[in-house]
């Protein structure tokens, strides 16, 4: 099969096509794909020091796999992930109907709810490390305890899942709030003059309508959370005595790449990483056929 | 019309170039970069750079903070790229990691027109174990020097009727001071927090410990002195007055006793200028002693002879890196800062302790401003049981290694003994890899 013949005209415009995406592919292939292959080279090399690798096989993958520490991060990745995916996006969807609804200073509420994501993560980490703070903080005042949230292993994860449920809840929020008016109000006059309830209302109208949304907010929530690394950084360091129970593949990655100079192993992790985030996204794409309606 | 684009192309790429050679210097000086990652010393730092810049009016220096948090992650990443700052404070941690790799210039012959052994007639033994490759030749002028002195609020000492902190205090008056203090304000005693420098190892190498022997191929925390250290460093905690490592990890050990909540801590003598200045209403209630004595030190082949007293003393250089394009200038700088004059300079702003003998004693001018409310000699009396800051050219390797065995002991979950030997072995294991160049 030959290529149809283009005319003079069909082919400049083609390659005007080629002229104008170019800075995004030149881009998309300097910044991300060519560091991308490098890093799977990495993994399979020593990092000797600046710069100079020797290849190594699948040494850094044997110690990987072997290492406990490895293990703990990927569970608490994954629990990480857990604690704060289907609770953000519950809570999400849940603010996202109150700022639908006709209330006074709706305004004021919606700016309110985007505000965390406008803060600098650095400082929103520094406040809560504070509201944490098992002497003098102001969370275990309210609730008269006395709870060491940021260096007590059972409690640490779920510190920074509350943070980063709470810096996410305004974004996700706002994304959910366009799919819901993008819902016609014909649709629930329709329903409620054949007698439908306000719960049977959400669940045979709204929630359909909204989960192709839905299925982004989730996806782009989860692999957010897989990434988790900046949060953990700011609240935490590497005296806290429950650091092996709260540090995720990616603060993992980033002890092993930048602060013990061990490019090779920690090139390796992010590859595991990057592997576990596609078979999640994979799942959830063939999973959305079961739940995502597209059309009406 | 075809013309059109590559017309515009062609301007495009020239606005582009035009735009890159903005960035050259426009004035026909020599702009030089110079990183430090102490904000504290940048008065101190400028002052240095503007006598040279007198003398040397075509020269420009601008000096540039970075965080202690990124100093290092940036520097590798400059130095792999060739593109290092012109002159840069090194630390003993990471000099031989730099210098092995040959990113340093040599400054060994830059006194040669000066006078001959010039490093080693004005500057310590420490101080040139600081700047030494694996080599044995000199990659960096030594900058300064410090040590780990005990901080104590006399206030709660006199609350509780114990007497301050002398040269005979031992680690038994040191936690006997902490209980009475406890019980008679509430308040901490001695806060061991989770640290090396300005924790634990002056600890072990009192006792006779040592944390590398004197070829740094093998780690000694697995020997008697060296647990017998740690067990006394790490207990401490259990006790009542001692906060744990939970609090300490949320609460910093300075910042408690500089809110009066703790009686004692560890601290270096670089910290102590800004303290004054930063907790003005504290003036005159709190004052430095001699850290304290081993009470039954070990002795072993490999002991310092130190007498059951250490401190941790450390000191920094100014270096550069090899392939730097203005070697020439940015070399007569570094050579500047070694100078008596600039190290007088550096002293005064009270910055840090210079490392130039003789000249140690310009630091005192700074606290003079504020009446001298501590006691200075302490300092300068701790120089004479200094130990050198222990580091090889694995040392970037173990250290995040050992702090994560270390906080598993901290957290209960790994025994004190067989954490130790797991320290050493870590250290051993990474140390031979380096070694075997691997």
């Amino acid at each position: 099969m030959s290529k149809p013949k283009l005319s003079i005209a069909e082919r400049r415009e083609e390659n005007w096509g080629w002229f104008m995406v170019a800075p995004t592919i030149i881009g998309l292939c300097v910044l991300n794909i060519w560091p991308f292959i490098q890093t799977i080279y990495t993994s399979f090399c020593h990092h000797e020091g600046f710069g100079h690798y020797k290849f190594i096989g699948i040494q850094n993958y044997i110690d990987m796999f072997s290492s406990g520490e490895f293990w703990k991060a990927t569970w608490n990745t994954v629990w990480f992930c857990f604690l704060t995916v289907p609770v953000g996006v519950i809570l999400a969807l849940f603010v996202a109907m109150l700022l639908n609804t006709k209330v006074k200073f709706k305004g004021g509420f919606r700016t309110i709810f985007f505000l965390p994501l406008v803060c600098a993560p650095a400082a929103v980490a520094m406040v809560w490390q504070w509201i944490f703070n098992g002497e003098y903080g102001i969370l275990n005042q309210l609730l008269n305890t006395k709870i060491q949230w940021i260096t007590n292993p059972k409690t640490a994860i779920v510190a920074v899942a509350i943070v980063s449920v709470w810096s996410s809840v305004g974004y996700d929020a706002v994304l959910l709030l366009a799919g819901l008016q993008n819902i016609p109000k014909t649709l629930y006059e329709a329903n409620s003059i054949d007698g439908a309830g306000r719960v049977r209302q959400f669940f045979t109208i709204t929630l359909p309508m909204i989960s192709p949304t839905m299925f982004s907010v989730l996806i782009m929530r989860l692999m957010s959370s897989m990434k988790v690394y900046d949060l953990i950084y700011m609240m935490s360091d590497d005296t806290n005595p429950a650091m092996a129970d709260m540090q995720s593949l990616m603060y993992l990655f980033y002890r092993s790449s930048f602060v013990a100079g061990d490019r090779g192993y920690g090139s390796a992790i992010v590859i595991w990483t990057v592997g576990l985030i596609l078979l999640v996204t994979l799942i959830q794409f063939w999973g959305q056929k079961k739940w995502v309606t597209y059309d009406i | 019309m075809k013309k059109i684009p590559r017309m515009m192309a062609a301007v495009l790429a020239l606005v582009m170039l035009l735009s890159l050679a903005g960035c050259g210097s426009s004035d026909g000086k020599t702009h030089l970069s110079f990183q430090i990652w102490d904000t504290n010393q940048r008065p101190g730092m400028e002052a240095m750079c503007a006598a040279y810049t007198a003398q040397h009016p075509d020269v420009v220096i601008d000096v540039q903070v970075v965080s202690w948090g990124e100093y290092w992650t940036k520097l590798e990443a400059a130095a792999e790229s060739n593109t290092l700052p012109d002159i840069f404070w090194m630390h003993t941690n990471q000099l031989l990691y730099y210098a092995d790799f040959g990113m340093l210039a040599d400054v060994t012959n830059l006194y040669d027109d000066v006078e001959s052994g010039y490093y080693q007639n004005h500057f310590s033994e420490i101080s040139l174990g600081n700047i030494s490759g694996s080599d044995g030749r000199y990659y960096g002028v030594p900058k300064d020097k410090d040590v780990g002195v005990l901080v104590y609020n006399k206030e709660m000492f006199d609350a509780a009727g114990v007497p301050y902190p002398d040269d005979d205090w031992t680690w038994d008056d040191l936690q006997e001071a902490s209980q009475k203090i406890h019980d008679a304000t509430g308040n901490y005693g001695y806060m061991a927090h989770m640290d090396d420098q300005l924790g634990y190892w002056s600890y072990l190498y009192a006792n006779g410990g040592y944390a590398l022997t004197a070829d740094r191929t093998t780690c000694g925390y697995d020997q008697p002195g060296g647990k017998e250290a740690f067990t006394f460093y790490i207990n401490m905690q259990k006790e009542n007055w001692c906060p744990d490592q939970t609090f300490f990890t949320q609460n910093g050990a300075g910042s408690t006793f500089w809110s009066e909540r703790g009686a004692m801590f560890q601290e270096g003598s670089w910290s102590l200028l800004s303290a004054i200045e930063d907790y003005p209403e504290l003036r005159g209630k709190w004052d430095i002693a001699k850290l304290p004595k081993a009470p039954n030190p070990v002795h072993t082949e490999e002991s310092l002879d130190v007498d059951g007293r250490a401190c941790m003393s450390n000191g920094l250089c100014y270096s550069t890196g090899a392939h730097n394009k203005r070697l020439d200038v940015v070399l007569d700088v570094i050579k500047f800062f070694g100078t008596e004059e600039a190290n007088i300079i550096q002293g005064n702003s009270g910055a840090a302790i210079p490392a130039y003998l003789g000249t140690e004693e310009s630091w005192r001018t700074a606290f003079e401003q504020f009446g001298s409310p501590i006691n200075l000699d302490i300092i300068f009396d701790s120089f004479d049981f200094a130990v050198q800051v222990p580091f090889n050219s694995a040392s970037p390797r173990w250290k995040s290694q050992v702090a994560d065995v270390l906080s598993q002991i901290y957290a209960g979950n790994q025994e004190v003994s067989s954490g130790l030997d797991k320290m050493a072995e870590v250290v051993n294991y990474e140390t031979a890899r380096k070694l075997a160049g691997n």
